[in-house]
């Protein structure tokens, strides 16, 4: 009882003092970095709006609430669907289909990419020669094909399903790049230090080798987010994927099948393509971002000086200065 | 030598799993495949060319190995059997017409999106402090990672649509005659602008941040300072000094941007309608064609095989030490 009170405002003043590194690590990232905060604004603008989908929306996505192909106006501000179907509030609640399909995929392929790359880095020998073998024939499988047939097959799958299908098909390059960095920090020091002071193979994976491979796991998650998210409109305009639920994919596809383009309605094509392409472009100016500031050499101009500035936090922290 | 030879070793055996792979997709799926494979035909063929036709796939004798032995030797013979969207066709005849296009697609804008992405890639390395170097890189990202299909739309709607600038549909004009005359060249470059645009727009990224990484990296070494000292013009500096050296893991990408190609292209076909495998592949899923779609995942495979193949070849004139 005692003790935990005593160690309550030690706890709050570490909390503060992560916090303010934290802080500082941010600001330090979007301070002269425009395509970071260009991406992450549009990001966070996209994020909340398939948050607070059932509150910005004006009508239920799913119903017919106007005449077909109305064209935008203050009732329907973006316009309505061949089957009257508000457009503005089919694109904030396909936000929350689509984006919830493209992480679950990102998550389960990195995390398959993580225990293949890691393990076979770490590992060597026989272990490491199978699965980089492994790797290396599913990377040369067309996947996109092979996604499109299987999605046919099973018959008009769900989103979490195609969310299956393409996590465990896009995993290959990231245990590639994965892999290759483990090899790089295998023998540095500090892994063999931690070796020959018995720690288990499995705490070295995890405490020495996960830490240091963080910002490719996090660039390659974000990598195949976008890619997933491509699969799955791809998937949804051919109307493979359930073209009941509301996602950017199905409104494509509805759009498709109304040729909305021909009759004029661009709007119901036109505003979940932009929606998909904005996520997409956002997603890649974070991942450059991210790129440039993990590896030093690529840094340019402002980069240049958002390192010094970063490294000299470091040392301030460090009391080097 | 052993380098290619281990390559080699390696596709055939990839080959080989793609095979079994596709062998058991059909009798993976839900359902009886024969059943699926006729339930389109119902009505439309006669009980005994039915009976033939199921014969000719081997689905209704033999064990699960001899089916296995037979799909083998009808790859390896190339004789796929007739195709059911398409009877009496041949699957092989059919994949045979639409792969040229697809091929033309595919790697003709990877080769392009390649040269240009270089060549900015390097430019945006050497002057990464100015303008070029600062606003264009990310640009490109941004627009290089809309999704496949939404730049194929897009372009469809504002070249196409709305400007009438160029065709939304087939490889070339169906008025004309295939053959080596002016007109027709002129009109399937004419209509391809627009799906190979679209996809050489998609991949240009790749190529840009490749090329332009790895040269910064190479920037950074004392023999690029010393032609720079020696008052070399920066072309022959940026070229032939730094260049050369930095594009031996561009040439290691392009062996996995060969098969997300031949996807884009698959994608992008169907938007313009134009009539390459990946059109062939989507009327063959809708008919629950299986030989077909077997076939075409098998010359998918083998595509991608080969063109991996020729960039381990490009990798070996360029790094001659690769090969020892």
């Amino acid at each position: 009882m005692n003790n935990s009170i005593a160690s309550a405002p030690n706890q709050q003043s570490q909390f503060r003092q992560t916090c303010s590194t934290v802080w500082m690590k941010c600001k330090a990232f979007f301070s002269g970095n425009p395509p970071a905060i260009i991406g992450v604004s549009l990001i966070m603008v996209i994020l909340l709006g398939a948050l607070f989908a059932p509150i910005l929306s004006s009508h239920n996505p799913d119903k017919r609430v106007a005449r077909p192909h109305v064209a935008p106006n203050a009732e329907h501000i973006l316009g309505s669907t061949r089957n009257g179907r508000d457009v503005f509030s089919q694109v904030l609640y396909g936000a929350r289909k689509t984006l919830a399909v493209s992480l679950f995929a990102g998550i389960i392929a990195m995390s398959i990419a993580i225990a293949v790359g890691v393990t076979s880095g770490y590992m060597g020998g026989k272990v490491d020669e199978w699965m980089n073998f492994a790797t290396n024939v599913f990377l040369v499988f067309p996947q996109l094909p092979l996604l499109i047939v299987l999605a046919a097959f099973l018959g008009q799958v769900g989103s979490m399903v195609i969310a299956v299908l393409l996590g465990f098909t896009s995993w290959p390059w990231g245990a590639r790049v994965i892999r290759s960095q483990t090899m790089a920090i295998r023998n540095k020091e500090f892994i063999i230090s931690a070796e020959v002071m018995g720690e288990s193979k499995i705490r070295i994976i995890l405490v020495e080798i996960l830490p240091n491979l963080i910002s490719i796991v996090f660039g390659g998650f974000l990598g195949t987010v976008i890619y997933a998210m491509g699969a799955e409109a791809a998937l949804g305009f051919l109307g493979l994927g359930d073209a009941t639920e509301v996602s950017w994919g199905s409104m494509l596809y509805w759009a498709q099948v109304s040729s909305s383009l021909y009759t004029g309605a661009w709007w119901e094509m036109l505003v979940p393509a932009i929606a998909l392409a904005l996520t997409g472009g956002a997603l890649a100016l974070i991942n450059m971002s991210i790129d440039q500031v993990s590896n030093p050499k690529l840094k340019t101009g402002p980069h240049l000086k958002l390192w010094k500035k970063m490294n000299h936090e470091t040392e301030k922290r460090r009391g080097l200065v | 030598m052993s380098f290619l030879l281990r390559r080699l070793s390696f596709y055939f055996t990839a080959f080989l799993i793609a095979i079994s792979f596709n062998f058991l997709l059909p009798r993976m799926m839900p359902g009886n495949p024969i059943d699926a494979l006729f339930a389109a035909a119902q009505g439309k063929m006669d009980p005994a060319q039915m009976d033939a036709i199921k014969e000719m796939y081997g689905f209704m004798d033999g064990s699960f190995f001899e089916q296995y032995i037979a799909y083998i030797q009808s790859v390896f013979t190339l004789d796929l059997g007739p195709s059911v969207l398409m009877f009496p066709i041949d699957v092989t005849t059919v994949v045979g017409m639409s792969l040229p296009w697809t091929m033309f697609l595919a790697l003709g804008s990877l080769i392009v999106a390649l040269i240009i992405g270089v060549s900015i890639g390097t430019y945006s390395a050497y002057r990464r402090d100015g303008f070029f170097g600062q606003f264009v890189p990310p640009f490109l990202a941004f627009l290089s990672n809309f999704p496949y299909i939404v730049t194929a739309l897009l372009l469809f709607y504002f070249f196409g649509l709305e400007l009438e600038l160029l065709p939304l549909a087939y490889t070339y004009d169906p008025s004309l005659a295939p053959g080596f005359s002016l007109e027709f060249i002129g009109s399937v470059a004419k209509h391809a602008i627009l799906p190979m645009g679209s996809m050489i727009l998609v991949g240009i990224a790749t190529w840009v941040f490749n090329m332009r990484n790895a040269m910064i990296n190479v920037l950074g070494e004392d023999y690029v300072t010393m032609a720079e000292a020696k008052g070399l013009s920066s072309y022959r500096v940026m070229y032939r000094y730094a260049g050369r050296n930095a594009i031996l893991p561009v040439a290691t990408a392009i062996a996995m941007a060969i098969g997300f190609s031949f996807a884009g292209s698959i994608m992008t076909e169907v938007v313009f309608n134009y009539q390459g495998l990946g059109n062939i592949l989507l009327k063959g899923i809708m008919a629950r064609d299986y030989p077909l779609i077997q076939a075409i995942l098998l010359i998918l495979v083998t595509a991608v095989l080969v063109a991996n193949f020729i960039a381990d070849l490009l990798y070996v004139w360029l790094d001659p030490r690769i090969s020892k």
